[in-house]
């Protein structure tokens, strides 16, 4: 069993520089959890005190039933990979590959069988008796991967292990990592920065900022239900549309834009936005959201257009709102051939129905229907 | 003239007064060093003489041969390899240390280099004064303890160099795969730093082969390093420039074979592979 669990774990560097901060975090056993946030935010750090390669300042840390929280690295018996892959330079590749059974003090027959075995599941036959300096970022990538396979660890600790790759090396080794995931069925722990990763790999995300987890949960119910505005804006590219407006109750509640501009709130959301009823909100559209065809309840608008790119399945419009100029810069995704000119006034459809109100002031989720209430850990 | 031949004549001009320069800057090296062969290899009569090779003779090697030269050649060999051979262990291991644990501290880092910034006069007395009540004067292992000692700052700092130029992601992998701290240094970080330790081992050598001031001081007749027996030479009769020069031309011939050495291994890159 290779669950793995963070107790209420934080690291403070020398300095008082923070690390991470108050991580709980549940990992299931065969779970491929996905690390993700921008640079700094902990994820990396959070990786090396699960391999025990930085150490907890409180917290516990376990592994399946084992507390490994003072456990050295050699003992926890999990595979890293690194971003930069840290392959050993003055070794081959069978034994960069065979080098964790050898420190296991494995017999040198089983070595390389499982080596070899190990090359083979990854197309590294031809490559073993070669140097690291010789080969691809690909076949490097491969190395690394293999020498973290053929120790059949408990868990596969990932560090950006995808981010050094061209793009269509990359997306190639995305899903090689999901097949093996489901061929080895082993618990994955996974650090990126790239939203994609997180959406098409995981089984969960677990999104981090400042050291602190904002929430923790399935790609797409993630998507759907942010639980905060960072989450909101990091998880997609490009982010969601932020809207400062005012929430008028009433007979027929509306978010006030500006004076004179007011966007009925759909019939389904009225009661559980009512209780922002009155204040500032911040009105969450993603680009999806707007259309160029009307719809019952979808709300028209006109989009000064300033800039245009095209990118072949869809285009990314960015522009003005006419009605309150200044307000803010939307971005709105079209379809494919739907290219307007830069200048042009084009007139969407927003979709308020799929729409969050935010709290300017905590940047949390105003909860609606259809949206669980935000998981802070799991 | 067209503009663009007139700007090509322009830039021919400008290479043409570059390689001047450069030649030029070339014969002031090299020069000294050709003089001091071409004295090497004429007869000991002619070394003042005109003419670029009047005549050519083994004499001042063979003078130099029926001296101490041979002794002082092997003391030189001996106390080089030797002086290199002891600060390298504890090199390798203060300078992975600094580097990987900020061991001491930037104040404890920049303490070790205290010696550098003396000048050699003010440690020569208390080194002698150390060596005698060790009763190591005249002797090589004295000089081989001094100059271990002399090296032991500035290979620590090459050291730290080269192993701070050593992700720490190597060892890091080498513990998750289940090694010990001690076994990722030595099986892994070690081979990569390989070298890093050759181009510092080669350096000190150099610096140990070039001593004059200590070995003057604590060395003996019998213990003389190739500096201090060329020194020697200059003798009350006057100066023997050939037997100087023919010295000269056999002290440098290592220094020529270990630089090449220098040069293949600070190009070949340290940990070129380990990562992209």
């Amino acid at each position: 069993m290779a669950r793995i669990t963070l107790d209420r774990v934080s690291r403070v560097y020398a300095g008082g520089a923070l690390g991470v901060q108050d991580i709980s975090l549940d990992v299931a056993d065969g779970e491929f959890l996905v690390l993700l946030g921008p640079s700094g935010c902990g994820k990396s750090t959070t990786l090396r005190l699960i391999a025990g390669l930085e150490e907890v300042t409180s917290g516990r840390i376990s592994i399946g039933d084992r507390d490994v929280t003072d456990l050295r690295p050699r003992d926890r018996n999990l595979a890293v990979v690194f971003q930069s892959y840290a392959l050993y330079p003055t070794m081959t590749v069978r034994a960069n590959i065979g080098f964790g059974l050898r420190m296991r003090g494995m017999p040198a027959s089983e070595i390389a069988a499982r080596v070899d075995q190990a090359a083979a599941l990854l197309g590294l036959t031809p490559y073993l008796d070669r140097k690291p300096a010789v080969l691809s970022g690909g076949q490097r990538q491969r190395v690394a991967l293999g020498r973290a396979i053929v120790r059949e660890p408990e868990a596969f600790l990932l560090d950006e292990p995808l981010s050094n790759l061209d793009a269509q090396l990359r997306a190639e080794m995305r899903a090689e990592l999901v097949r093996l995931h489901r061929s080895l069925g082993r618990t994955i722990v996974h650090v990126t920065h790239d939203q994609v990763e997180a959406m098409t790999m995981g089984d969960r995300i677990c999104i981090l900022r400042a050291g602190r987890i904002e929430q923790v949960g399935a790609p797409l119910e993630v998507y759907a239900s942010p639980a905060n505005m960072f989450v909101a804006r990091f998880l997609a590219s490009p982010p969601m549309n932020f809207l400062p407006a005012r929430l008028e109750a009433g007979a027929a509640p509306a978010l006030v834009l500006a004076p004179g501009v007011a966007w009925p709130v759909p019939p389904a959301h009225a009661e559980a936005w009512g209780r922002a009823a009155g204040r500032p909100v911040m009105l969450g559209l993603r680009p999806e959201d707007f259309h160029l065809e009307p719809a019952p309840g979808r709300i028209a608008c006109a989009l000064a257009v300033t800039a245009v790119e095209a990118l072949g399945p869809e285009t990314i419009v960015t522009g003005d709102l006419v009605a309150v100029p200044g307000l803010a810069s939307l971005k709105a995704r079209l379809g494919r051939g739907q290219v307007p000119r830069p200048g042009e006034s084009l007139t969407l459809h927003a979709d308020l129905t799929a729409a969050h109100l935010f709290d300017p002031a905590t940047e949390a989720v105003i909860p609606r229907p259809s949206v669980p209430q935000p998981v802070r850990s799991a | 003239m067209s503009m663009a031949g007139r700007a090509g004549s322009r830039g021919r001009a400008a290479q043409a007064a570059l390689h001047l320069g450069l030649v030029l800057a070339c014969l002031a090296v090299l020069l000294p060093i050709l003089w001091v062969t071409r004295v090497a290899v004429v007869p000991a009569s002619m070394s003042y003489a005109p003419g670029l090779l009047p005549e050519l003779s083994g004499e001042n090697f063979e003078a130099l041969f029926a001296g101490r030269f041979p002794r002082s050649y092997v003391n030189s060999l001996i106390v080089a390899a030797g002086s290199v051979a002891l600060a390298m262990p504890f090199a390798v291991t203060l300078g992975y240390a600094f580097a990987r644990f900020g061991t001491a501290g930037r104040a404890g880092r920049f303490a070790v280099l205290a010696t550098q910034m003396l000048p050699p006069v003010a440690l020569v007395l208390p080194a002698f004064a150390i060596l005698r009540s060790l009763g190591l004067t005249n002797s090589l292992p004295g000089l081989v303890l001094v100059y271990g000692a002399l090296n032991l700052p500035f290979l620590t700092w090459i050291m730290m160099g080269f192993f701070k130029g050593i992700p720490v992601d190597l060892e890091w992998a080498a513990m998750s795969d289940g090694a010990t701290a001690g076994q990722a240094f030595r099986i892994v970080v070690l081979p990569t730093a390989l070298p890093g330790m050759a181009a510092a081992a080669v350096l000190g050598f150099i610096l140990s082969w070039n001593e004059f001031l200590f070995a003057l001081v604590l060395s003996g007749p019998r213990t003389a390093t190739i500096p201090v027996a060329l020194a020697g030479l200059q003798t009350s009769n006057g100066v023997q420039i050939g037997t100087v020069a023919a010295g000269v031309v056999l002290a440098v011939l290592p220094l020529i074979v270990a630089s090449r050495f220098i040069q293949r291994f600070i190009v070949e890159g340290l940990t070129f592979g380990a990562v992209k």
